[in-house]
């Protein structure tokens, strides 16, 4: 389970997040959404640790990130602006990791057959595209076979046909009793994936439920969306 | 600890520019010793019966502490070299923000710094062992003829040991100042002014005490042959300043690490 209580993040002067709150639940998937720049990717870094928190709480099963014994055994996380040096290899680059939390080296091959980059392992990371550096980061984050996944626009740079690998592994894997917290700004993604719905819009929390709930009223959550974080003073780009 | 240190090395083992940084502080260590291999020899055959050498033309000194002191200087020359390859290594985390990832798979960062510092070093020592193997062979090649046994004699180790301590603990101090800075451009600009300002020997001069506490003036007061160079500190004061340098740096790197966010 995740819980984040009035969390807030600040950069400076300029305020990243502002007491948002939410909770995310095993067995189910919780879509984050919200436009670019709402404040997805910090909260999750405060929630991982990269980012300290400017004041409220971010807890994994009750206890910060950064206090869990062997985190990646816990909680999976691919997030923008975390990734391998180009120069290293796949397989050496998942084989660091595997080590740092003592996970059998046997993971790093099932993980590289499980997102199809078998072939690719041994290249350096540099010759990847971009939807095979998500499948690399992808494979990172389920290295430790966790029971949480955190997953910052995990579909950006993918085929079709691996978006729609991942839509259903996400739900696979939240029907297996597992929590998957999905940050994305594509509403038709996260209508055919979540169970719940936290909409985020500059900072802060505009709402938050079941994905019934939250588009109850409109014919979309991309209708919903819109009614909830438009800005009808700046229509279009 | 062991998890993280393990998996620091496998970082460092795998990083291709930090094995070719490697190959070309080792084979550029071998070409400079070639070159003086003949002069050696040539010296060594000069020894007089009650052993005198004359390895720099006016400057008699018993063959074995100058050929000792030798040693320990044409190692000091390439390992001046091993904070680069420190910087090198610390700075893979700022690009394509590896930082990331590694804060996500060890968060702790007082942990991690320490586990980044010790497979460092453990990586500096080879390399140092190396740089001293490599200058050993050269010098066998000079005194084979004469005392080859000297290359094996305590003094000769003890040498070898300071060498090896001033280039792991140089080379924390490059590493020290990359996290710090963020940036291995900075560690290696960091390098670069520490070896001129005590090369110009300006400051020798002027301040020898203030000299003292500079790192590569350490390492000359750590391994030259007092007799022959105007050194300004004993060995034992530099390396207290080694050591000092490269603490320092580490636990003020630790701190920044774990005080900023990881980007």
């Amino acid at each position: 389970m995740i819980e984040i209580s009035q969390l807030s993040k600040r950069y400076g002067a300029k305020t990243a997040v502002e007491e948002v709150s939410f909770t995310a639940r095993p067995g189910r998937v919780t879509g984050f959404l919200g436009p670019n720049g709402a404040g997805k990717s910090s909260t999750l870094r405060v929630l991982l640790g990269l980012d300290a928190a400017s004041a409220g709480t971010a807890l994994v099963n009750g206890m910060r990130y950064r206090d869990l014994r062997h985190p990646l055994r816990t909680v999976g996380a691919l997030l923008d602006g975390a990734g391998p040096v180009p120069e290293r290899r796949g397989v050496d680059h998942l084989t660091w990791i595997a080590q740092s939390n003592r996970i059998p080296r046997r993971r790093v091959r099932e993980v590289l057959e499980l997102v199809g980059l078998d072939e690719a392992a041994r290249r350096r990371v540099r010759t990847y595209s971009l939807g095979m550096g998500q499948r690399l980061g992808l494979a990172a984050a389920l290295l430790g076979e966790p029971e949480i996944l955190v997953l910052d626009e995990p579909v950006n740079g993918l085929d079709p046909e691996g978006i729609r690998w991942i839509r259903r592994f996400l739900r696979d894997y939240a029907a297996a009793g597992r929590t998957v917290l999905l940050s994305s700004h594509l509403m038709t993604e996260m209508s055919g994936t979540a169970d719940d719905v936290v909409v985020i819009n500059r900072g802060r929390v505009v709402t938050h439920g079941s994905l019934a709930q939250v588009t109850a009223g409109h014919h979309s959550l991309e209708e919903a969306f819109f009614a909830l974080t438009g800005d009808p003073a700046r229509p279009g780009w | 600890m062991v998890s993280a240190v393990r998996a620091e090395l496998t970082k460092i083992l795998t990083l291709p520019r930090v094995w070719i940084a490697t190959g070309v502080v080792l084979g550029l260590h071998a070409l400079v010793l070639i070159q003086s291999v003949r002069l050696n020899a040539e010296a060594v055959a000069g020894i007089t019966p009650n052993g005198v050498i004359e390895i720099f033309t006016g400057t008699p000194q018993p063959a074995a502490e100058a050929i000792l002191g030798l040693l320990a200087a044409s190692s000091l020359q390439m390992g001046l070299l091993v904070p680069v390859l420190a910087a090198m290594i610390a700075g893979q985390e700022f690009r394509s923000h590896q930082l990331g990832v590694t804060v996500l798979a060890m968060p702790r960062r007082g942990r991690l710094i320490a586990a980044k510092a010790v497979a460092t070093a453990a990586y500096l020592l080879l390399v140092a062992v190396l740089i001293a193997g490599i200058s050993t062979a050269f010098m066998y090649a000079a005194v084979q003829d004469w005392n080859p046994g000297l290359l094996v004699t305590g003094a000769a180790f003890l040498g070898h040991g300071r060498f090896v301590a001033f280039a792991v603990l140089s080379g924390l101090t490059g590493f020290g100042i990359t996290v710090i800075a963020r940036s291995t451009l900075v560690g290696v600009i960091a390098t670069i002014a520490q070896i001129a300002v005590t090369m110009t020997q300006a400051l020798a001069g002027a301040a020898p005490a203030l000299d003292a506490l500079l790192p590569v003036s350490a390492a000359r007061n750590l391994l030259l042959d007092p007799g022959i160079n105007r050194l300004t500190a004993g060995p034992g004061h530099a390396l207290l300043v080694l050591i000092a340098w490269a603490g320092v740096t580490t636990a003020v790197a630790g701190i920044t690490l774990g005080r900023r966010d990881a980007r």
